[in-house]
């Protein structure tokens, strides 16, 4: 249920070599709590049937994820994740990233789900960076490389274990009364939330 | 008799309220026999005393996660599947009570009235001849003094109390218990079963069986207990009492009966062997909170507090008739220890089946009892393993393909995926007398008691084992028709099988064990084990059933022989 990032690779020489100073002065401001209220509601926004990321205060859920139940290794991955976010919307837009279009927002996440490692391309890419212990931009590629997959977990993980998540995205029940094996399912359904 | 003593005086001591020691109390309260039961932790009354069994995943502050600092400060228990958010106040935080690694072993423990009863998994499977004739046809360990046909009454006997959800499959290598009735599998393990049958004549796929109110007797209804709603969130304690735990079912039943004194908060430091009268006469107790040490006094002293703290306590039992430990002439007090071997899984996806789901949240898997070895040695290791598998749907954490952000990408993510299916080995291990514990010489607990030293290891035949069960396991997956099949060693230590056994055998020759077929100590008629210290080997079920039958024909032994005056 938590997240398992593909650590093994990342050495703690890597991640902590970071001379961005930005990157360490970050916390869960208000406003930052803001934007990552802002980042859920664009992975995962309200529909017809239920809200969103935001009505879940993702935001908040997020602090409390990240500063207990993460590594130090995983919180400079996000933290690394959020500073560039910022940086690139004020670069690409000069706007804050919550006062983007639909389209905007997405575009700027985008960006970081190309750079994910879950294409073999970049997983290789580094790899190498890693094993040559080239400069600063790649070992910060790395890093970036795994924001997007976190980002996108803890949306979900937050999400859907939050009351309107689990009891109008999905279905909820927590006394069932029975079991029972083998039921027709349509598809359209809504999957049980436990 | 002073009034202090008398007041400290009962007809039996039980040391431990955990899954064996709460069926101690009420066999013997039932009896008649004044019984005090001794537990180290704290009290928890049922229902009272389960803070979250009616919490919702959200008002868990990381959705039922540990944070970094639990993990950090709790290495051990950390790793053991059932150490969450909702039930850690259920578990020993490893900080609180040290314990040496000689070999690397997860001690998993539950100090609570309850114990582990509280927090088991709940799986029951009795235990078929050819578990007890083991040691003798394959030569290790000692011959155990009983037979299946011994303990059949008694399976019954705890089976309908307890109350045991199965089906009558009619299986030589798993006998059938007494039933309520059995839950459902789901259409994906009809279909793997169908494969499994059909290509391997000699294995049988069926139901789970276990500690799970599917429809409740009138014995149960008297208990106070209701039927299983299906939740499967048991290890926070049941509002419905759906499924058997000390708190539960023995403990109230047997204070219904006016018999029982239970004292929590009562470390026991050691069994008093009074060597002029030649029987053991008390229990020494420290208080968990205040240290301070009292006695308490016994004809009979039932000790069921759980393997390794059972091994402790005899070990810490010295007297000048008994030098090395209560009972321990010949040396093999603490030796002999041995667990399952869990280290093997394998999972695949299953396609298809779209048009089926499931409802609600079953509380077992399906089983396989083992097929390996059964009528005679056959294979390149000793013994066999049990197989459990279960099959489910991706819920929302499955991964969806095209958009990862969005409208679409969430209402994906609302459906349910592909199914899986995951399977897991529960092996048989040997018992060694190399596998022991032993009490350390310098270092103590805030109780003053010695720290338990472990040197438990696999071998060979274990490496053996699991490598035959990923085979198998893939054969059977494969010509089921599922793909992507991945094995995995998870590489475990011994002991977060949480099924350690032993050190306290039983056995016909007292040079060779330490209790006799009513799990009477050779030396020490009056204390009895009747808890997994007492097995001579480990089988391939799960054991707690196991542990409550031995337990039941032990207590009833003991009161008929204190009827006799056998035992006074």
């Amino acid at each position: 249920m938590g997240v398992i990032l593909p650590t093994a690779f990342l050495s703690v020489d890597v991640l902590f070599s970071s001379c961005n100073p930005d990157v360490e002065k970050e916390e869960f401001t208000k406003g930052n709590i803001q934007l990552l209220d802002e980042i859920g509601e664009t992975i995962i926004p309200a529909t017809s049937g239920s809200p969103g990321a935001k009505a879940a205060k993702i935001g908040e859920f997020m602090k409390v994820y990240v500063t207990d139940c993460y590594t130090p290794e995983q919180q400079h991955i996000f933290w690394t994740g959020i500073t560039k976010l910022k940086d690139m919307t004020k670069k690409k837009y000069h706007k804050e990233f919550s006062q983007l279009t639909l389209a905007q927002k997405q575009a700027v996440l985008k960006t970081f789900e190309t750079e994910s490692v879950n294409t073999p391309n970049q997983k290789q890419a580094n790899g190498d960076a890693i094993q040559t212990g080239k400069g600063v931009e790649n070992k910060e590629a790395a890093n970036t490389a795994q924001f997007f997959p976190m980002i996108q977990h803890l949306t979900v993980f937050g999400y859907f274990t939050s009351k309107p998540g689990a009891t109008e995205a999905l279905r909820y029940i927590q006394t069932p009364g029975s079991y029972e094996g083998d039921v027709p399912y349509k598809k359209g359904e809504k999957a049980w939330a436990t | 008799m002073g009034k202090g003593i008398q007041q400290n005086t009962f007809d039996a001591i039980v040391i431990g309220s955990g899954i064996s020691g709460g069926w101690a109390a009420k066999e013997l309260c039932d009896h008649g026999i004044k019984t005090l039961v001794l537990e180290r932790g704290r009290n928890v009354q049922h229902l009272v005393d389960y803070p979250t069994m009616m919490k919702e995943p959200w008002d868990f502050p990381h959705r039922n996660n540990l944070t970094q600092k639990i993990k950090e400060e709790n290495p051990v228990v950390s790793k053991c599947y059932a150490f969450r958010e909702d039930a850690m106040h259920f578990f020993v935080k490893d900080k609180e009570h040290p314990y040496i690694q000689e070999k690397p072993f997860d001690w998993i423990r539950g100090y609570q009235v309850g114990g582990k009863s509280l927090i088991w998994a709940r799986q029951t499977q009795r235990w078929s001849k050819f578990d007890f004739e083991g040691p003798a046809r394959d030569g290790f360990a000692v011959d155990w003094p009983v037979r299946y046909p011994d303990l059949a009454p008694w399976y019954s006997h705890v089976e309908r109390f307890v109350g045991i959800s199965g089906n009558k499959d009619g299986l030589e290598t798993l006998p059938d218990g007494e039933f309520l009735p059995p839950w459902e599998m789901n259409a994906v393990e009809k279909d793997v079963q169908k494969s499994i049958m059909n290509h391997y004549k000699d294995r049988n796929v069926i139901i789970g069986r276990c500690a799970h109110l599917t429809r409740p007797n009138d014995i149960h209804l008297q208990q106070g207990r209701g039927q299983c709603e299906s939740r499967n969130l048991c290890q926070r304690g049941c509002p419905f009492g759906g499924y058997f735990s000390s708190n539960s079912s023995t403990l109230p039943w047997a204070a219904k009966t006016g018999n029982l004194t239970i004292r929590p908060d009562s470390v026991v430091h050691s069994i008093i062997y009074d060597t002029s009268k030649n029987k053991a006469t008390g229990i020494r107790v420290i208080d968990a909170n205040t240290k301070q040490a009292t006695e308490f006094f016994a004809k009979i002293i039932f000790v069921n507090a759980a393997t390794l703290n059972s091994n402790l306590i005899l070990l810490n039992s010295i007297s000048s008739r008994f030098p090395a430990g209560l009972g321990n002439d010949n040396g093999l007090l603490g030796k002999y220890i041995a667990f399952q071997n869990y280290r093997g899984t394998l999972s695949a996806d299953v396609d298809g089946f779209t048009d089926s789901y499931y409802y609600g949240r079953r509380p077992c898997a399906v089983m396989m009892p083992n097929f390996r070895n059964v009528y005679k040695q056959e294979t390149d290791f000793l013994r066999g393993y049990m197989v459990f598998f279960s099959a489910y749907r991706g819920n929302w954490g499955h991964a969806v393909n095209g958009e990862q952000m969005g409208e679409a990408f969430k209402m994906d993510k609302t459906e349910p995926g592909n199914w899986g299916i995951s399977m897991m080995m529960q092996g048989e291990t040997i018992p060694k007398e190399t596998n022991r514990v032993w009490l350390s010489k310098e270092k103590k607990d805030e109780w003053g008691m010695p720290l338990l030293s472990v040197s438990v290891d696999y071998d060979e035949n274990d490496e053996k084992s699991l490598k035959d069960f990923l085979n198998e396991g893939s054969e059977m997956l494969s010509k089921a028709g599922c793909k992507n099949i991945s094995t995995n060693d998870s590489k475990q230590a011994p002991g977060l099988d949480i099924h350690e056994v032993g050190g306290v055998r039983m056995g016909k020759d007292p040079k060779t064990s330490l209790l006799n077929k009513w799990n009477q100590m050779h030396q020490c008629p009056n204390v009895f084990v009747t808890d997994g210290a007492c097995m001579v080997s480990t089988g391939t079920q799960n054991p707690s059933i196991t542990f409550m039958a031995l337990t039941a024909r032990a207590a009833n032994y003991a009161v008929e022989e204190l009827k006799k005056g056998n035992l006074r």
